[in-house]
């Protein structure tokens, strides 16, 4: 082992030593190898920045919760939008059913969205969402409270005018003021804010809080229907621990069916969804993706490595003398493979090693100038330096061959 | 000692070698000779097996080298010096890991530090220790020359063969050199077989010279005896130049 790690060394080196002298050529070779390990690591970079955040925003839907709804979660081109138009949204009043029939839903919610301008003394901030909510929407969401705290059972049955901002619309209204107890006005009334939101970030399916106020659903009801469509009225059923979501969902199949007296021959007039199917979704357009940052990559690298096979080809032709003199000296044949093995190894590398800075350039550009967190993770660093072993392996081995099969005699002779 | 029994050499319907016979032995430097063609350097490959001979064989002290195959015949390489034309040296290596590397092919059970003080030993018997640190592109000819010395005895070797060793040189150089190998020869008992052209070696240091003409061992001697040989090849050879003739 020790023979072999020194014999790798000094084979490292002659291979140093080579592509020190010949920068150009070595460069311009390398370009392949290059734009290969940025086309492949820089499409997985961004598919694992876009899976982090969508993943994200899935989990901020909540774990194990089932969206009641009319319209079920799907995104297919052959989806048969006006089997669901006709069907009844849901209701505020199945919430309670949907409590008492089911065994397994640890806490359900009610929600309904609608937007409206909302002002603070001479400030104001137009369309802002106005997430109107039942009482045990905090056991359905995950979220944190920065400031203040969540309605009281009273404020939620009583349909006080009440409000929960979100972490910018507090900023841009209240600035440097504490907006605990000063009233915001929207739907014509003075409401009182009795807690702000922690600041959550963007969110994929614009689920963050950031830039929306919450307010009982019993309150908003005295101004808009929120059982109409227009609104997109939701019940949030939140599935027991140890449960899983299919049992969950088994149940609220029964319960709304019940509820809606549904015939046994007819099919479901309402969609259960759940966050896992938006993941499944998202699965497949992250694999094409992952695909065409091979295919894309892979004709480069491809390219990259017929470069560096030629670059060893002429590295073997001009060192001809010298691996006759090696071998008349007594180099063995694997140490000339090794060393031009080594060679080529280490000239994929180095194109990688670009293409890999390449891809950390133009993340932290891609941070900095568009707000998003890009990440150019170990797993694809490492990616990239194993393709660039393999492709310096295989691009190397047939001229490396050659080079260790040489006839001393003939190497010798020669003029390289 | 080395011994050639009836080598026979073709490349084709081309006889090179035509049958030669000849003793090189132990302690002295053995000159090989002959116009541009003889077959010198097919002669001198055939006896290092870098070439098969087709007939014939050489006999390294009374083993039959030509016979040897594979790990035997390493056993006899690994005595081997070779000192090639122009020197030869790794250009990315320094002077110092020039000598090292037929230690670090051969030698395995040698320690870095056993193989460090062997080719200083070998850099200061040729008198460029000082340059150990060097790199090939950074000293003269003559150093380089040196260099590819201590790189041909470093393995201790009993036999060593030099191709042309001075060629590039110019004739003060070539005479030190010339007697560098001639004392190492005798320093180190080594049997040494020296393939030129050039008659200042013959003259200085050629104990036994062999005189190949066209394939054939024309004629073997010392080197006095050369001057005398009346061996028309031979005379033709060695007094080609105005100069030796005017000598004569």
């Amino acid at each position: 082992m020790i023979l072999f790690i020194k014999l790798f060394r000094e084979s490292a080196m002659f291979a140093w030593t080579s592509i020190a002298a010949n920068k150009l050529r070595t460069l311009l070779t390398l370009l392949g190898i290059t734009i290969g390990i940025f086309a492949i690591i820089s499409v997985f970079s961004v598919v694992d920045t876009l899976e982090r955040q969508i993943r994200g925003s899935i989990a901020s839907l909540g774990e194990n919760v089932i969206y009641i709804q009319k319209w079920p979660w799907e995104f297919s081109a052959d989806f048969a939008w006006w089997r669901y138009m006709n069907r009844p949204t849901p209701r505020i009043s199945e919430l309670d059913d949907v409590m008492r029939r089911t065994q397994v839903v640890e806490a359900a919610a009610f929600i309904a969205s609608t937007s409206r301008t909302i002002e603070y003394l001479n400030r104001s901030m137009e369309r802002i969402p106005v997430l109107s909510v039942s009482h045990d929407y905090d056991k359905v969401r995950n979220f944190e409270i920065e400031r203040g705290r969540y309605f009281s059972p009273t404020e939620s049955t009583a349909g006080r005018n009440v409000a929960i901002l979100g972490y910018e619309v507090a900023q841009n209204l209240f600035q440097q003021t504490d907006p605990l107890g000063k009233n915001i006005k929207a739907f014509g009334r003075n409401i009182e804010v009795i807690g702000v939101f922690s600041k959550e970030g963007d969110d994929t399916f614009g689920n963050s809080h950031d830039e929306s106020i919450v307010v009982p659903v019993t309150f908003i009801s005295s101004f808009i229907d929120v059982n109409s469509d227009r609104y997109n009225p939701a019940i949030l059923a939140k599935g027991k621990e140890y449960y899983s979501s299919e049992e969950v969902i088994d149940e609220l199949r029964g319960a709304m069916r019940a509820i809606r007296r549904i015939k046994p021959t007819v099919d479901d007039n309402f969609a259960l969804n759940q966050s896992s199917l938006l993941s499944k979704q998202f699965d497949g357009v992250f694999a094409v993706l992952k695909l065409a940052g091979w295919i894309i990559g892979g004709f480069s690298i491809l390219v990259g490595g017929f470069g560096i096979a030629n670059i060893m080809f002429v590295s073997v032709k001009e060192r001809t003398s010298i691996i006759g003199i090696q071998k008349a000296l007594g180099a063995k044949n694997y140490f000339i493979l090794l060393q031009f093995l080594a060679e080529a190894v280490i000239l994929s590398l180095l194109g990688g090693a670009i293409g890999l800075l390449m891809v950390f350039g133009v993340s932290w550009l891609a941070t900095y100038a568009m707000d998003i967190d890009f990440m150019l993770t170990t797993k694809n660093i490492l990616m990239g330096i194993n393709i660039s072993v393999i492709i310096g392996l295989v691009a190397g081995f047939i001229p490396a061959w050659t080079a260790s099969r040489l006839n001393p005699v003939d190497a010798i002779r020669s003029n390289g | 000692m080395i011994q050639v029994k009836e080598l026979k050499k073709n490349f084709g319907d081309l006889e090179v070698l035509k049958g030669i016979n000849t003793t090189f032995e132990r302690g002295k430097t053995n000159l090989i000779i002959g116009q541009s063609g003889s077959g010198k350097t097919v002669f001198m490959k055939c006896l290092v097996g870098l070439l098969e001979p087709d007939q014939g064989g050489v006999h390294y002290d009374n083993l039959n080298f030509t016979r040897m195959k594979g790990l035997e015949r390493n056993i006899i390489r690994q005595k081997m010096g070779m000192l090639f034309q122009g020197s030869a040296l790794f250009d990315s290596l320094n002077v110092e890991e020039n000598v090292m590397f037929p230690l670090e092919m051969f030698n395995k059970d040698m320690s870095r530090k056993e193989k460090l003080e062997r080719a200083h030993f070998c850099l200061d018997r040729v008198n460029i220790l000082d340059a150990n640190h060097l790199f090939p592109a950074e000293i003269s000819g003559g150093m380089k020359k040196r260099v590819a010395i201590a790189r041909a005895i470093a393995n201790s070797p009993d036999y060593l063969f030099c191709d042309e060793p001075n060629s590039g040189l110019d004739p003060t150089t070539a005479i030190v050199i010339d007697q560098l190998i001639s004392e190492i020869t005798k320093e180190f008992q080594m049997t040494t077989v020296i393939n030129t052209h050039d008659m200042n070696s013959v003259m200085e240091i050629g104990d036994h010279v062999v005189f190949l003409y066209k394939g054939n061992l024309c004629w073997e001697g010392s080197s006095e005896e050369i001057l005398t040989t009346g061996n028309k090849q031979v005379e033709d050879f060695v007094y080609a130049s105005e100069l030796m003739r005017k000598l004569k």
